[in-house]
């Protein structure tokens, strides 16, 4: 077949990557037409409510849930003693779904109602009797870890199971997990040290606050297998673990994941409500839907970690920094989710953010009868930053030097491996320290700011600056940390991609389709994404530590290349040329010298399938990253990428009031490359004004034990009018093992504007806080001196 | 249990006429009784707009807003908006600016920004960010939505 | 504990005070408030609930003599905009800028904003330092009977106020501002509306050779009712508004409120904020 035409069309050279691609369901979402999982609704199914606990810390004497069964409507009341092959959940085994002798926190779950409908259960609830016998509140993980401190896990009367967990066995001690990690001599480190400086710092509440409140469906079908709707981030980790609970084989349990309506790490774990869920369906043998209210949502989620730390550095007169020596406290709450595990990201900013030939970390995390604390972006990385830039800035200042060179000097490079075994092997972060300082005229307004700092006006202005590491190439914390791609196309050339990796509204669909349409030469309308049913797509190990576009992304273009060897072998056979001629380029095979259309790839695709061979163009490819798993001693290259940022924040502080106001942030952020402009922007500034809320109004209230403010009206999140201006620059320094050179992000933007905004308070008033967040009172004490200096003297039980 | 009520009233310009209980609040009755579940439920308490709508041209919290009182009244949800021809630019100006990551808050968000733009057609940033001061996004800090707004603006001038 | 049995709608004055006489009546306006504290469980909906939206004779703003008149009805955007108030209360227009979000101003009305009597309402403040009366309406008879109150005596504790469960608030009256009145409002938050008031300040008075005649000051959120604070007032009666003055009655503003601890704010700093504000207040109206 002469394929030559008489006019030759040519297709020039184009390229998706780096442009502004809009999300492929903004237009459904923007119309209402998004289905969530409050949208759906399953004929015949019922309603879960949960009864929660009364107190802080009780023994539970008796439960009467008679009335609650009688009341018409009403298909199911479950408690403990119910379902007594309940299994322990969470990270540490450590707690039941059902409570059933003892409760330790205010959101503990004691009853669980299935009902006609949502307002039938909710009286249902009201009509169950409680008899609790309250047991003293330990509020304070101080307190928590005091010798002959009350016990939260105290040992079960009875003979245990082999192998019991936590929640059979108790615990001897409020310690719910520990980590111990050095690299080098810390004191050696202080013998070389010029200025050493040490400081408490205190870490607050805060929780996600995603705009969808929790939900989940359950429904299992004639055969028993288990249909789940559920919101999590991690559905491949989570059907293995949900077989667990319900003592029935992974293989019958398929979770679909709607469209969520926010993540940001909340999804991680499984909650009580979750496993609540299911034995509903399974006692009332009918789907069970169980949505929480927006009270419940800020009652029973998880919340960032609280940490008390108290941090110890030292550097030479010439700016060299020489050691640090890090303790924290973590407030577990009353049981353990991923928050207890922190450490794992803190340890990496403490060893590993600048050049510390010497590090020694410690923290102990103990329970409490608070609230217990999950992963939320970030993973403790905003908890060490704020300590660690505080005393960069506190450094410099003892030692005469400006905190840009002072950091410059100290910043790690491309090459680097850390004391802790990282290996950078794309690193921009002088690139954003420079940029950033630039951008923003950092030392200039600094040196300003300080200067007229005691001019009169109750108006101060000011200035600070932070950076941040964090892992940009997922996180090998599981036995893989890979993801699965199937890709097939149709006879049109269209292509279904279907990934392991879940949307969670961060654009994962579209910057999956634009580098697959990338490697072949597709328009991104020819794209579908099917990613959120486990009986369709291949593994993946979930959505966190900013991986998907990583992970996922080296999946997919794995899965597109082995197509388009497959198209041009095809097409290099037909046309009597070699693969290596050819190309892919806007829907068409052309030639790889000039461009010159040589046939549309749709016809190809159709004389393949319609041959003798009458083959379909179908790949797979499962991508594993290059990482490697952490020794004991938490040392180890753990991400094959890493993400750095520096961000400037500049604030005006009303000394009259002590309101703090959020001008500009200007951020510089290391990305390996930028894939889809519009979304790793939208990434950025949320992820700023997520910290914004972090620094300055979020602050979830618990007094002894119980939430003082569990509504948006105390709870406050940042709304439009309080945003600062925002100038976000990238740094491209294209890593190697990226997709198209990209590195993760998702995190990276909520990481360093706490600590930034603490600088420029300093800068702009003389006084440094200590304890977040900056609420207008906290902010006029500590300006009027009524703000004792925070001091934590550590204090490690024998390990 | 709560008495019974009648109401007629035009939701997106076609009649209803349904039975609700005097205590539902029209969030409740749009998607628990008519199945419109594009308005969303983000608190209850009037302090997100996730469930946003417009009743006699004015935008309002459905959550706080009792379904009895929606008798002889217009009311439009973002399903009526997106039949709404008028309504194209608001949309696809929030899908191309990005101003739409988990899309929770996105139904209130617009039907905020179509009021706002009604009383003020070509706003300036402050008037939008005022505007929309009862809608919260978790997702994108707001920037992209301004600009969206803004955009629509633009054009009307 | 009774159960709401009914649900009513009347269109005339006369209907909704007869319905009244049960005794046991909730009253729904704009619901903004209502539905947030029945559902959390701070209010019960009582036996009765009257929706009293459809009462034309409950909406308006007019100029009624030296008074402007305010109907229950009018909600806060329709507040701020008319030009009327903006005219002749310009502060008032101020406070709603204030007032929570767009949504709720649309629905919130002036009569709701005032009956729920919260410590922290912010119309009240305003109001107060403008000398504004309600006019409540019963019907003792079959005819009704209006009496009016200032509203410096109207509020009585959080939620209580003077209006008698058979009365029904119908509006509110301003008295036109002397020439030369200047007035001032300050809500506390970080958040332009959404906030509840820490504090709240309204100061007015006939500005005249640097001093304030006739001057009133206001308090929200700093004891159980929005209240007048006498000595502040007393402080400021014709003193000129130099620095020292100033000072000296901010510190009588400081000493004169007791609020509480509470989630949004300790007491000390809310005692401090009054006493700054108030300064930075004045020094404002000693500038125009």
């Amino acid at each position: 077949m002469n394929v030559v035409a008489k006019k030759p069309r040519t297709i020039p050279e184009s390229s998706l990557i780096g442009t502004r691609i809009p999300k492929m369901d903004a237009p459904e979402k923007a119309s209402g037409r998004t289905r969530y999982i409050h949208d759906i609704n399953l004929s015949g199914q019922l309603y879960g409510k949960i009864l929660r606990s009364a107190r802080v810390h009780a023994r539970i004497v008796a439960i009467d849930t008679s009335a609650a069964k009688a009341l018409p409507g009403v298909h199911v009341v479950l408690t403990a003693a119910d379902v007594p092959d309940q299994r322990p959940i969470g990270v540490a085994r450590d707690h039941f779904p059902l409570k059933g002798d003892r409760v330790r926190s205010q959101r503990d779950e004691i009853a669980a109602v299935a009902a006609e409908s949502e307002e039938i259960a909710a009286a249902a609830l009201k009509l169950i009797k409680v008899v609790y016998e309250d047991l003293p509140v330990i509020a304070d993980p101080e307190d928590a870890i005091k010798p002959g401190a009350p016990l939260l896990h105290p040992a079960p009367a009875g003979a245990q199971p082999a192998g019991a967990t936590v929640a059979h066995r108790g615990k001897a001690d409020n310690i719910a997990m520990r980590f111990d990690y050095a690299h080098g001599d810390v004191v050696q480190g202080e013998a070389e040290s010029d200025v050493v400086i040490e400081d408490t710092f205190k870490l607050h509440y805060v929780t996600h606050c995603c705009m969808g409140v929790s939900g989940m469906i359950a429904e299992f079908d004639a055969s028993g297998s288990l249909l789940m709707y559920s919101n999590t981030q991690v559905p491949f980790l989570h059907k293995r673990e949900f077989a667990e609970y319900l003592n029935m084989d992974p293989a019958r349990v398929r979770i679909i994941q709607p469209p969520i309506g926010g993540g940001f790490g909340s999804k991680l774990d499984i909650y009580p409500f979750e496993v609540i869920c299911l034995f509903l369906a399974r006692a009332a043998r009918r789907p069970v839907k169980l949505v929480f209210s927006r009270e419940e949502e800020f009652l029973a989620s998880p919340t960032r970690q609280p940490v008390l730390l108290t941090l110890r550095s030292g550097c030479k007169k010439d700016g060299t920094l020489t050691f640090r020596q890090v303790h924290t406290l973590h407030d577990n709450g009353a049981y353990t989710s991923w928050g207890a595990t922190t450490p794992f990201v803190m340890m990496q900013t403490f060893s590993s953010l600048y050049r510390v030939p010497h590090c020694d970390y410690h923290t102990v995390a103990v329970y409490t009868n608070n609230p217990y604390a999950g992963s939320f972006r970030g993973y403790g990385n905003l908890q060490a930053t704020f300590a660690i830039e505080q005393q960069m800035d506190e450094m410099a200042a003892a030692i005469g030097m400006d905190p840009l060179a002072f950091r410059l000097k100290n910043a790690q490079h491309t090459g680097e491996v850390t004391g802790q075994g990282m290996e950078f092997k794309s690193c921009g972060f002088t690139d954003c320290l420079n940029t950033a300082a630039q951008r923003s005229d950092f030392s200039r307004k600094f040196a300003d700011n300080a200067a007229e700092r005691n001019q009169p006006g109750h108006l101060k202005r000011g200035i600070g600056m932070a950076s941040m590491l964090h892992v940009g190439g997922g996180a090998k914390i599981y036995p893989s940390d890979g993801c699965g791609t199937i890709l097939k196309m149709d006879d049109f050339a269209n292509v279904t991609l279907i990934t392991g990796a879940s949307e969670i509204g961060q654009g994962s669909e579209t910057v999956l389709s634009q580098l697959v349409c990338e490697e072949l030469g597709l328009p991104i309308s020819a794209l579908t994404v099917v990613n959120n049913d486990t009986a369709i797509t291949p593994w993946d190990v979930g959505v966190h530590a900013s991986r998907t576009t990583f992970i996922a992304g080296n999946s997919a273009i794995g899965a597109a290349k082995k197509a388009k060897t497959k198209i041009l072998a095809v097409a290099a056979q037909k046309f009597g040329c070699t693969a290596e001629e050819l190309d892919l380029r806007g829907g068409c095979v052309i030639k790889a010298a000039d461009g010159e259309v040589v046939t549309e790839l749709s016809k190809l695709i159709r004389n393949l399938h319609f041959s003798d061979k009458a083959e379909l163009v179908m790949t797979t490819f499962y991508y594993e990253p290059p990482s490697v798993h952490q020794g004991k001693d938490y040392k180890g290259d753990v991400s094959a990428a890493y993400a750095w940022a520096t961000q400037v924040v500049e604030v005006e502080v009303d000394t009259d009031t002590g309101i703090v106001r959020m001008l500009k942030v200007t951020g510089a952020h290391d990305v390996g490359r930028v894939l889809n402009r519009l979304g790793i922007e939208g990434q950025v500034e949320g992820g700023i004004v997520m910290g914004q809320g972090y620094a300055l109004t979020e602050n979830l209230m618990i007094e002894n034990g119980v939430m003082k403010n569990p509504n948006f009206r105390d709870y406050k999140l940042i709304t439009a009018p309080e945003i600062p201006e925002m100038d976000v620059s990238f740094i491209e320094s294209m890593d190697g093992e990226g997709p198209q050179g990209a590195k993760g992000i998702g995190e990276a933007p909520a990481i360093c504007i706490a600590a930034a905004t603490a600088n420029a308070i300093a800068n702009a008033t003389g006084v440094r806080l200590y304890d977040l967040p900056f609420t207008p009172e906290r902010v006029y004490r500590a300006l009027h001196g009524q703000t004792p200096k925070l001091y934590w003297k550590p204090w490690v039980p024998a390990a | 249990m709560s008495p019974k009520h009648d109401i007629e009233f035009a939701l997106n310009g076609i009649r209803q006429r349904v039975t609700v209980p005097a205590t539902m609040n029209t969030l409740e009755m749009l998607r628990d009784v008519l199945g419109l579940t594009g308005t969303k439920y983000g608190c209850g308490e009037g302090e997100c707009g996730a469930c946003t709508i417009q009743v006699d041209g004015v935008s309002m919290n459905s959550c706080l807003m009792f379904a009895v009182d929606c008798d002889g009244r217009e009311l439009t949800t973002i399903e009526g908006l997106a039949n709404d021809t008028r309504a194209d630019a608001l949309r696809a100006s929030f899908v191309e600016h990005g101003a739409v990551q988990c899309g929770f808050c996105t139904p209130g968000m617009v039907m905020q920004a179509d009021h706002l733009l009604h009383k003020h057609p070509e706003p300036d940033a402050e008037t939008i960010k005022a505007g929309i001061e009862g809608n919260i996004c978790r997702c994108t800090g707001y920037k992209k939505i301004v600009d969206a707004i803004a955009c629509v603006g633009c054009t009307n001038k | 504990m009774t159960e709401l049995e009914r649900y009513v709608a009347p269109t005339t004055l006369a209907a909704a005070i007869d319905c009244l006489k049960d005794g046991e009546v909730t009253i729904l306006a704009g619901g903004t408030d209502l539905t947030p504290q029945t559902r959390a469980g701070r209010m019960r909906i009582k036996r009765t609930l009257m929706n009293i939206r459809r009462i034309p004779e409950l909406k308006g703003i007019a100029l009624d003599g030296g008074a402007i008149r305010i109907g229950a009805l009018t909600t806060i955007t329709e507040i701020m905009d008319s030009a009327l108030i903006a005219k002749h209360l310009p502060v008032l227009v101020e406070t709603c800028r204030h007032f929570a979000s767009d949504q709720i101003r649309n629905a919130g009305t002036l009569g709701g904003n005032l009956c729920n009597a919260s410590p922290a309402g912010d119309t009240a403040i305003p109001l107060l330092v403008l000398g504004a009366s309600v006019e409540l309406a019963s019907k003792p008879e079959d005819k009704i009977y209006r009496r009016s109150i200032p509203l410096s005596e109207f509020f009585v504790g959080p939620g209580q106020t003077r209006r008698s469960l058979c009365e029904l608030l119908t509006a509110v009256t301003v008295p036109l501002p002397a020439p030369g009145h200047v007035a001032r409002f300050h809500k506390f938050g970080t958040r332009v509306g959404l906030d509840i008031s820490t504090v709240s300040i309204g100061i007015g008075g006939t500005l005249k050779d640097g001093a304030l005649a006739a001057a009133r000051v206001a308090f929200g959120a700093v004891a159980a009712t929005p209240l007048r604070a006498a000595q502040t007032e007393a402080a400021l009666e014709g003193q000129r508004l130099d620095a020292a003055a100033i000072a000296r009655i901010a510190a009588v503003a400081r000493d004169e409120v007791h609020p509480i601890d509470d989630v949004r704010a300790t007491a000390w700093y809310r005692k401090e904020l009054i006493h700054n504000m108030t300064k930075r207040m004045l020094e404002n109206v000693a500038q125009a």
